[in-house]
């Protein structure tokens, strides 16, 4: 899913599949990628796209 | 000889860290948990979400026990401390001198002939050419390692 680092370089971080989340509980913000999103803040699962 | 056909499961308990030990290079694994990851670069900050069942992979090329407690090290600063994953920039004078490299989630396949510039969204791992196409797979209580086998070298289980 996600690999940092490749021997010479690394980089192109903006071809990054991610999404901006809003968490409904506290209100953050965050951009995330995977199956499952949580809010990194408050670890609630009730997160939805922004 | 290519041993693309042949696949070994390697199983480990949550705790513990798998390693591929080969002539030049080393590779090694572990279960995210399900934890989430940070990914960071210079300008924004993305959360990589994960199953209990995925993987965190790390390669180094060298052998011998500063290699494996090099890529432990690595391993565990990532989930246990919760370190973030720091993404240079294309060019960094940094870059060359990474001795670890970690890819997370259920599949990684480790290539020798990575293009300069490695995608962060793609599942390919810098690896050496004795582990060239190797695959590793997320198993429910451990991994496949999709072409390797005892030829190649040898696996190391021990506590994260």
């Amino acid at each position: 899913m996600c690999t940092v680092g490749g021997g010479p370089d690394i980089g192109n971080i903006e071809a990054l599949v991610a999404k901006d989340y809003e968490c409904l509980d506290c209100k953050s913000k965050f951009k995330g990628m995977g199956r499952r999103p949580m809010c990194p803040s408050c670890q609630s699962r009730n997160v939805k796209p922004a | 000889m290519s041993n693309l056909h042949e696949a070994m499961h390697i199983s480990f308990k949550n705790d513990e860290i798998a390693y591929l030990c080969g002539q030049k290079s080393t590779i090694a694994f572990t279960k995210t948990l399900g934890n989430f990851f940070y990914l960071e670069t210079e300008t924004e900050e993305t959360v990589l979400f994960t199953e209990p069942e995925d993987l965190m992979v790390a390669s180094a090329f060298g052998t011998g026990d500063k290699i494996l407690r090099g890529l432990q090290c690595t391993l565990y600063q990532l989930r246990e401390l919760g370190a973030p994953l720091i993404v240079l920039p294309k060019g960094h004078p940094a870059s060359p001198r990474l001795k670890v490299v970690v890819s997370i989630g259920p599949r990684t396949r480790l290539s020798c002939k990575i293009q300069p510039g490695t995608h962060p969204e793609q599942d390919v791992l810098c690896g050496s050419e004795e582990f060239a196409d190797l695959e590793i797979l997320a198993e429910p209580g451990g991994a496949e390692a999709r072409g390797f086998s005892f030829k190649m070298g040898i696996v190391i289980i021990k506590q994260l």
